[in-house]
């Protein structure tokens, strides 16, 4: 493939609302460029993960390239920059659209703007990108195309006089649409002579060419035989292959300014490599590294056990296996009285969490407990020491701690004006304070917030997402640490403690949440044989009490000759269920009970 | 060789009640005496085909359940006759609705040779009744018990506890009428909700209408000890009997006794040695179950797949699973596992696995030894699963 002037070149990525068909219109792109044929159309083609598709949900970057000859005649080179769609991943998506010059924006015909087309437009806006408006769905007999631009241009306040009309199911439209992206996005800038200047999106790994990481050349080019240094992380490699993905591999001589595509490290250190970081030649390097660097620290820990401890070295060795393609993993050994052997795994927000333990379990065939979340705290010991907690049963006894700070961050939130209101007692119940307010438009306030991380990472995103209705969009960075009055709650079962369900929370709201908590346990807690008391406790001061009451009958009254099978299946699932929980003492408790904590309503 | 038991299943009732989850289809009219005709004629090829084999020579118990049984009308009896034909059983149960009974009909059975009523009867009160699909009310219930006893069969009831709507006022009253009315037999079911019915479709939309396990286990209580009082005792988790009424039929399911099952859905169990004397009556049941496979000792389960008897589904137990099975089987008795089942079970797990599984049992006050056998306590009636699920639990032992 022949390098391309940075004229005819396009980068961006297509955001919409949640079922607006932003994967539809991708796989019609692709198809319509011949890029990928019909009859090799899977759905959802550039979400490569089962759960990825299941959950409908983008984890990983994807870069693709398409070709396209566009009615002028000249042969377009577009690069369509999946991004992720999760709180979690705000540092990933970020990095993915410094990658784009424009971004399609999908709005549903039948639906209208909605929530996430808000906030996903102020990212895009955000990031300077130029928008490309989208109205998707228009087969649809209750489709409304022109009320529908009206709606972007008012609320959006992006002009849609010229969006494009497209249906992502019948096809039709998308050549419009890849006409709007010709005319309306800019071509990258960048010098070509300039040394080597790249971004990296994303990396993944492969067992023969190590760590492959996805880049977009903002100067210069790079080709097999470079010698590269990643300015951030230091290290040098020399390139073993450049190319681009059409979706499939493709290998390329050179990939030059503006270009997107993959860079063969041949380094096996999958941490090596970080997004965000810039690469540049190693013995000319460019001036500066790109802006917008962050180190991949994570956000929050949880304690990972296997049910049966035999797998407990299964679990290690799974883990070493996701992390060569997630470099954002970290663990250190834990051990629990209640659980036994595992790991307090580090990770970038819960749905990640949700997301590992879950491959976890499928792809290794492992069945795990993930205990309540942490975030880092630096306790201050009396003897003038400063110990870092990531787990409850780290912290030091009470009459050792001089004080305990935690990490805080700086939120952005942009939502409408009418939520205001709602997302200031949001704020409030979780320990946020304003900084100050900014109306961007009629349509939107920016409203900036210091709040502790540990608030963040329970439930914060899904409320502010309920309680707005969808509109807000977060974006956070950290702060610093600043000194809280924390405790550390604890959970007893039939009088024992579980160290396993102890939880650090900010004393105002210990009384509450261990309520909550021993609610919620008991709903989560089987009946059993025997009547077990759940006590919140902080310290030797028990400040929450619930019961499970004795189960009191359990029996399949009904067995007759054609039933003896079936029943004896029943008893094995029975057994089988049984299996799944934990055994505590003598008190079976399911997984989920471990993070009950999530579950707890304010 | 021949077995002890022999089940028949009727498929069909006028309507399906909304918790059942048995084989069988609501339908009547022309509908139904076509469908019965074909089907009954294809059940008597069957009884035949085992009967001129020497396969029913010794059944003691036979047992026609459903569906609805008396559904078949003028069939049935023919049906009884047919059986009666191949054998000479000391007790020959037909299960029947109350609305499906006649005078007639009761009568005809009690010529042809039935000994035994079961009756659906579920509870004596009518909203109850209605809520649950059943086509008959208390005061038919009532009548066709004292039919079924002026005709001298004995007579067996059917009531549940936990449905929607009931209460412990309720449930007494039905107990109360219900013995008034002076069965030889009662079982006490708790409802359990099953997939795929109907009631399971109202549970999930209406999740009150989950029966309260609380609620059964103080039914289940008062069961107890109004029936006790009134002289039945109980012999099985279920079952109240008159003394000399205990179902002799269902005590060979409890006691390892084998059996056969003709009509779709009935289910046999047959030792290895017996089931591979029978084969070429059980045709083409695939590759599933190899019969060279099968040793003599083994326990061999059948269950008929469809009408025409061409498809089966065959379960091979091993012998110590067989073993494991009775002693789950036995925990559901009053008469409890007896020191030579233990005995044997010992030979084939290991006093090891044996000794501490009856201690477990015995420690969670599930089980109690009473002359020399381990037999379940009032706790093992109710949490009787979890009893249930340690006996069984031996077979995965080995």
């Amino acid at each position: 493939m022949n390098t391309q002037d940075t004229a005819h070149i396009r980068n961006f990525s297509i955001v919409a609302h949640i079922d607006h068909g932003k994967s539809t219109i991708s796989d019609r792109i692709l198809e319509l460029t011949h890029t990928v044929e019909e009859r090799d159309m899977e759905q959802q083609l550039l979400d490569s993960m089962d759960i990825e598709r299941e959950r409908g949900i983008t984890i990983k970057s994807n870069a693709v390239r398409v070709m396209y000859t566009a009615d002028d005649g000249e042969i377009y080179q577009f690069n369509l920059i999946d991004t992720p769609g999760h709180v979690d991943f705000t540092y990933e998506v970020s990095r993915s659209l410094a990658a784009c010059e424009g971004a399609v924006l999908v709005v549903d015909a039948t639906q209208g703007v909605e929530a996430q087309t808000v906030s996903n437009a102020n990212l895009a806006m955000n990031a300077n990108l130029d928008i490309v408006p989208a109205i998707n769905k228009i087969d649809l007999p209750s489709a409304h195309p022109d009320e529908v631009k009206l709606e972007i241009e008012d609320e959006l306040a992006i002009p849609a006089d010229d969006a494009a009309c497209v249906s992502g199911k019948t096809g039709e439209g998308i050549h419009d649409l890849l006409e709007a992206i010709v005319f309306l996005i800019s071509p990258p800038k960048g010098d070509a002579s300039a040394p080597l200047k790249a971004l990296i999106l994303d990396s993944y790994f492969d067992e023969y060419r190590g760590v492959v990481a996805t880049v977009r050349i903002f100067d210069g080019s790079v080709k097999k035989g470079d010698t590269l240094q990643m300015m951030q992380a230091g290290q040098s490699f020399l390139v073993d292959g450049v190319g681009v993905k059409r979706p499939a591999e493709v290998l390329v001589d050179e990939l030059s300014v503006g270009e997107v595509g993959f860079v063969v490290t041949g380094l096996k250190d999958p941490a090596a490599v970080r997004v965000g970081d810039t690469l540049t030649y190693h013995d000319r390097p460019c001036d500066a590294a790109l802006p917008g660097y962050r180190e991949a620290k994570p956000m929050v820990y949880t304690g990972i056990f296997p049910i049966d401890n035999k797998d407990y070295e299964n679990l290690r060795d799974a883990l070493e296996k996701l992390r060569v393609n997630d470099p954002s993993l970290v663990w250190d050994p834990e051990t629990s009285v209640a659980l036994g052997f595992g790991f307090r795994v580090g990770f970038l927000g819960l749905l990640h969490m949700e997301v590992v333990k879950e491959r976890l379990e499928r792809e290794f065939d492992l069945d795990l407990i993930a205990t309540s979340p942490s975030v880092d705290y630096h306790v201050y010991q009396t003897d003038g020491t400063m110990l870092e907690v990531r787990s409850p049963q780290d912290l030091p006894d009470v009459t050792r701690i001089d004080h305990i700070e935690e990490p805080y961050l700086s939120a952005k939130i942009i939502v409408p004006p009418e939520y205001t209101g709602a997302v200031m007692q949001l704020a409030i119940d979780h320990r946020a304070t304003m900084r100050d307010m900014i109306h961007l438009s009629q349509k939107s306030v920016e409203m900036h917030f210091d709040m502790p991380l540990a608030e963040l990472i329970l439930d914060f995103f899904d409320q502010l997402k309920s309680r707005t209705k969808g509109y807000a969009s977060l974006d956070y960075e950290f702060a610093d640490y600043r000194p809280s009055d924390l405790v550390k709650l604890d959970i007893l079962l039939s009088g024992d403690e579980v160290d396993a369900l102890s939880f650090i929370v900010h004393r105002d709201k210990a009384y509450n949440l261990a309520r909550g908590l021993c609610d919620k346990l008991k709903e989560i807690i089987p009946r059993q044989l025997f009547e077990v008391p759940i006590q919140g406790a902080i310290g030797n001061k028990i400040i929450a009490r619930s019961t499970v009451k004795a189960r009191r009958k359990d029996v399949l009254a009904k067995c007759y000759g054609g039933d003896i099978s079936r029943k004896r299946k029943l008893l094995e699932k029975q057994k089988e269920g049984k299996k799944r929980m934990k055994a505590i003492g003598s008190v079976d408790v399911p997984q989920e009970a471990f993070l009950a904590i999530l579950k707890v309503e304010d | 060789m021949s077995v002890g038991a022999l089940y028949l299943h009727i498929p069909f009732c006028h309507a399906k009640c909304a918790y059942c989850d048995f084989d069988s289809r609501g339908l009547c009219g022309r509908a139904l005496d076509e469908a019965a005709a074909t089907y009954v004629a294809q059940l008597e090829r069957r009884i035949n085909a085992f009967g001129e084999c020497g396969a029913l020579a010794d059944v003691r118990t036979v047992y026609i359940g459903g569906g609805t049984p008396t559904v078949l009308g003028e069939r049935l009896p023919a049906l009884v006759r047919r059986v009666r034909s191949w054998c000479e059983p000391v007790e020959f149960t037909c299960e029947a609705n109350p609305e499906s009974l006649s005078e007639d009909l009761a009568r005809e059975l009690a010529e042809a040779g039935v000994t035994r009523i079961s009756l659906g009867v579920q509870s004596l009160d009518n909203g109850e009744l209605a809520r649950i699909g059943r086509l008959h009310d208390a005061a038919c219930a009532l009548a066709v018990i004292a039919r079924v006893k002026r005709l001298g069969m004995s007579v067996s009831c059917d009531l549940m506890c936990g449905l929607p709507g009931q209460t412990g006022e309720s449930w007494r009253k039905t107990l109360k009428g219900a013995l008034a009315a002076g069965p030889d037999h009662i079982s006490v079911y708790p409802l359990t909700v099953e997939e795929g019915t109907p009631l399971a479709r109202q549970v999930a939309q209406d999740p009150s209408l989950e029966p309260d396990e609380d609620f059964q286990a103080v039914c289940m209580e008062a069961a107890r000890d109004a029936l006790t009082a009134a002289g039945y005792q109980r012999y099985e988790v279920a079952s109240y009997a008159r003394p000399g009424h205990a179902c002799q039929h269902n005590i060979a399911y409890w006691t390892g006794v084998g059996y056969l099952g003709l009509g779709r859905s009935a289910a046999g169990m047959l030792t290895g040695a017996e089931y591979l004397e029978l084969a070429n009556l059980f045709p083409s049941q695939g590759d599933a179950c190899n019969l060279a496979c099968i040793s003599p000792d083994d326990r061999i389960r059948i269950v008929q797949r469809n009408d025409g008897a061409t498809r089966f589904d065959v379960e091979r137990l091993r012998a110590h699973e067989a073993v494991a099975e009775d002693l789950m089987l036995g925990m559901r008795m009053s008469a409890g596992v007896s020191p030579e089942l233990l005995e044997r079970a010992r030979a084939l797990f290991g006093p090891d696995h044996v000794d501490p599984t009856i201690t477990t049992a015995c420690r969670e006050g599930l089980a109690a030894w009473r002359d020399g056998r381990l037999v379940p306590t009032e706790r093992g009636w109710l949490m009787g699963n979890e009893l249930y699920g340690l006996m069984w639990g031996l077979a995965s032992r080995v």
